[in-house]
């Protein structure tokens, strides 16, 4: 029990030295439990019970949070047991056995990290009901979280837990094994050699990540490369030659350019620059399986969050256009549709603005003429008179009034896309309804739609005459139309008690409800990205951070001479926050360029206006990492200097 | 003669109160410009203590301490600085090259700090490189040469900006004896043909007796001094053994 002892005493009487590690297994289990708790907690399975989306959601998330936990975790272990490499190699030159060292640095690795489960587990707990509330809210829901522990969560972090800190104590069990005396003692391995720089392969860097935007970037419907490879294996492909290339970018690309600023002699003898870029050199070999690895996560992180965000901030404007009526059913017949209508009146916080009872005519049209990847030959419409339209535009307003004669006609169609759908405008279409058969010409053709998109599909527009000619060849479909004042909440009530009275077949669309729906998944794509963006950036932040602490304690002497000879400090500090805006910079300006460029061939398809919400992401992104790079700034400039006389 | 170096009474104290250790007890001392001084003593006498006050590198209890004219007690940190990189230069036991930078830039490095214009860098650097023979391995990094020529690469960056005083802190303490000689006699001509002036601690008497005086220093205080005169080297490196065998130290 000695060992336990001596273990336990270590723990106490370093901790300050071991308090960086220890935070950093005390967060972990901290996100990891919360998201978890999440993902337990009653309040939220009750409200998305029925949503498929959003458990599997839940649990693609939870995987992708264990696999970066361990990676976290293993890192913030090695930067930790390597600082105690020469207190190991002092026991083991006072004749402990190997053996014992090794228990000893397994039982202290133990102990915190049991330590760190629990107090993470008990952080947690208190912040779990925070969160549950903040994503209730993003959702749309006005339940209030009553947030208890909850047995699962702690059952199911415990477990994942509990083998991430076995396999790390194992780790460091084995520490003293696996060097010899000397290299325990030795601090810190001498930095690579100076590199050498290949202009080929600085170049194979660039075309291999231009090749992968390009493909990105390229139309999936008409692209040989995207129909020969097919939807799998082209983004494959594409993260392939992204990865590899932005490492071969950092390993080779960035040394070549250092080099030419080194040859210049004229910028490079000029003050600190001397200083700054030698060392950046020194060390980016050294630095580029990191930077590509934050480069990655951080284009990830932004992607995601990009992208949620993006759905979430469309999300108003998306319901809009494909309900541009409040309430829309098909009619049940005369009584049954007075009686909504007194419902309608009756109800509270809601006010009619309009209500229109519009017979529109359905019918299936030949689309041979105009082929296009998304319809078959034949599509149905719904066809509307001009008339009927001009009073609806009226009433919803922003839309062109219609003036049709003879064989003109429109087509309405909110979901329109110039890459897949039919080329209405100019096309020539014929209509049948029993005997008759008339030719209409497109005029134009308009990218919304004055019907909800849940009842009629794409519209036509016709000239009244036309309209009756084929009217009275078939049976019209009578629609309910009303546009309503007043506030979502209760819009959406009057949705819920209008279903109890409607049949299945009225087809009851309401634009309140379609919009909570669309808020409900993007509300926890959002919620959820932003999360595991938050982790994300946080763990990339503290890999980077560790990584140039470590550096800058193998560089106090180098700082010392620097400071003996006469540099400044003013000098140091500037040097080094220009190294470290070079570590900082690089990712994070790979990850923005990855994640615009992979947004852009997404939402290209969407043809959705997402400059605004992916830049605010950016923005709030870059004021994180900006904290942590200067953090990482003062703690360098404060190792390197410190230990200098005077 | 001018002089370069004053210091007067200087004390240093290590230790809190209660268990005061004084390294240097009042030390009065004068370095005129083109004296090639050197500091002996026995090990925990307070030779580079002396060295370190007087070169800024550290600070001493009390005292006076005047170089080429200026008062450095009441400069701050950043003036300090700009001093020693103006008027001082540094030659240190175990080097102090930065291997990150080649032997050229190594030189290089403190007239870059001060904005000289690159080309006339790269003339000074080739030009005391010579003088120092390693203008063949200006192109190297520290790693690929030997100790000797590490050595005088780091005496070659001490003198580039020819400074009032260079200030060498056993420089020969882990050369082989012919590197040695060959720094010393480097750094004994650079004394006499441009009048530098430097002061040398060392333990080694035969690095002492290239300097034209030898101050000794024994528990705190200048026991006693030496001057060269006309002497031959020979003759003068005697003396100094004599002298060190009468404090009993080690003449080696």
């Amino acid at each position: 029990m000695t060992l336990l002892r001596l273990a336990s005493r270590n723990l106490l009487n370093n901790f300050r030295s071991y308090f960086l590690y220890f935070a950093s297994m005390v967060f972990s289990v901290l996100i990891y439990f919360m998201f978890v708790s999440l993902k337990y907690d009653t309040t939220i399975q009750q409200q998305v019970s029925g949503s498929l989306k959003i458990g599997s959601a839940f649990n693609g998330a939870s995987i992708v949070l264990i696999i970066f936990v361990a990676i976290f975790i293993w890192y913030s272990n090695s930067f930790f047991t390597r600082k105690r490499k020469k207190e190991v190699g002092m026991y083991s030159l006072l004749g402990v056995s190997k053996k014992q060292i090794g228990w000893m640095l397994f039982y202290e690795n133990f102990m915190m990290g049991v330590l760190a489960l629990a107090v993470g587990i008990i952080m947690g707990a208190f912040l779990s009901k925070f969160f549950v509330m903040l994503l209730m809210k993003v959702m749309g829901y006005e339940a209030i979280g009553h947030f208890v522990l909850s047995a699962p969560a702690v059952i199911n972090t415990g477990i994942v837990f509990l083998i991430l800190i076995l396999l790390t104590s194992l780790h460091g069990y084995r520490l003293i094994y696996r060097f010899r005396l000397i290299e325990l003692f030795q601090a810190d391995q001498r930095g690579e050699l100076a590199p050498r720089a290949s202009l080929l392969l600085a170049l194979l860097s660039l075309i291999m990540i231009g090749t992968g935007y390009g493909l990105s970037l390229q139309n999936y419907m008409e692209s040989v490369i995207w129909r020969q490879l097919g939807f799998v294996m082209t983004p494959m492909l594409i993260l392939v030659l992204v990865i590899s290339g932005t490492y071969l970018l950092f390993n080779t690309l960035t040394v070549y350019l250092l080099g030419l600023m080194r040859s210049r002699k004229s910028y490079f003898w000029r003050g600190i620059h001397l200083v700054s870029i030698s060392q950046l050199l020194y060390r980016i070999r050294g630095n580029a399986m990191i930077l590509t690895v934050i480069t990655v996560l951080s284009a990830t992180t932004l992607t995601a969050g990009g992208m949620a965000y993006s759905l979430y901030y469309q999300n108003e404007k998306s319901i809009l256009l494909s309900d541009p009526n409040s309430l829309m059913f098909l009619s049940g017949g005369d009584a049954a549709d007075t009686k909504i209508e007194r419902l309608i009146h009756e109800s509270r916080g809601v006010d009619v603005r309009y209500h229109e009872k519009l017979s529109a005519l359905e019918m299936t049209v030949d689309m041979s003429s105009i082929p296009s990847a998304i319809t078959g030959s034949k599509q149905v419409f719904t066809v509307i008179p001009v008339s009927s339209y001009n009073q609806l535009a009226d009433w919803q307003g922003n839309k062109e009034k219609l003036n049709l004669r003879g064989e003109e006609a429109v087509v309405l169609d909110a979901g329109y896309s110039q890459q897949f759908s039919p080329a209405y405008q100019g096309a020539s279409l014929h209509l049948h309804a029993g005997k008759v058969t008339r030719n209409i010409h497109v005029i134009q053709l308009c990218p919304y739609n004055v019907l909800n998109s849940g009842i009629a599909g794409t519209v036509i527009v016709l000239p009244d005459e036309a309209f009756t000619i084929l009217a009275a060849q078939t049976t019209p479909v009578p629609m309910q139309i009303y546009g309503l004042d007043g506030g979502r909440q209760e819009a959406r009530q009057l949705a819920d008690t209008l279903k109890q009275h409607l049949s299945e077949s009225s087809h009851l669309s309401s634009q309140a409800e379609d919009y909570s729906a669309g808020m409900q998944v993007f509300g926890v794509l959002i919620f959820m990205s932003g999360f595991l963006g938050l982790v994300f950036l946080a763990a990339t932040g503290s890999i980077l951070y560790f990584k140039q602490l470590t550096e800058a304690h193998a560089e106090v002497d180098r700082y010392a001479v620097l400071l003996k000879i006469g540099v400044k400090r003013s000098e140091i500090r500037k040097s080094v926050y220009q190294q470290m805006l070079f570590i900082f910079g690089l990712p994070l300006i790979g990850g923005m360029a990855h994640c615009v460029v992979a947004l852009t061939g997404i939402f290209r398809l969407m043809s959705a206006n997402i400059a605004v919400p992916v830049t605010i992401c950016m923005v709030v992104y870059g004021i994180l990492y900006l904290v942590y790079y200067l953090f990482t700034g003062h703690q360098y400039y404060r190792i390197v200097t410190q230990s200098a006389t005077h | 003669m001018t002089t370069m170096l004053k210091a007067v009474n200087i004390q240093k104290t290590y230790g809190s109160r209660g268990n005061l250790y004084p390294a240097l007890n009042g030390i009065d001392l004068e370095i005129q410009k083109g004296e090639f001084i050197g500091v002996m003593g026995p090990s925990g006498a307070g030779k580079s203590t002396l060295l370190h006050v007087l070169s800024t590198i550290d600070s001493p209890s009390s005292g006076e301490i005047q170089i080429a004219g200026q008062q450095i007690l009441s400069m701050n940190d950043s003036q300090l600085s700009d001093f020693r990189r103006e008027s001082l230069g540094f030659i240190f036991q175990d080097y102090n090259l930065l291997d990150t930078l080649t032997v050229q830039e190594n030189i290089a490095l403190p007239l870059a700090l001060s904005h000289v214009p690159a080309r006339e860098i790269k003339q000074r650097v080739q030009q005391i490189a010579s003088t120092f023979g390693i203008d063949d391995l200006l192109d190297k990094y520290p790693y690929q040469i030997s100790g000797g020529q590490k050595q005088r690469a780091a005496a070659s960056r001490a003198m580039v900006s020819q400074p009032e005083l260079i200030f060498a802190d056993e420089p020969t303490g882990a050369l082989d004896s012919k590197s040695a000689a060959n720094l010393l006699d480097n750094l004994a001509l650079l004394n006499e043909q441009e009048q530098a002036t430097i002061m040398m601690v060392t333990h080694d008497a035969f690095a002492a007796s290239f300097c034209k005086r030898v101050l000794f220093i024994v528990d705190g205080c200048i026991a006693m001094e030496l001057h060269r005169m006309d002497s031959k080297r020979q003759l003068f490196l005697q003396r100094i053994l004599d002298v060190l065998a009468s404090f009993g130290g080690d003449p080696q």
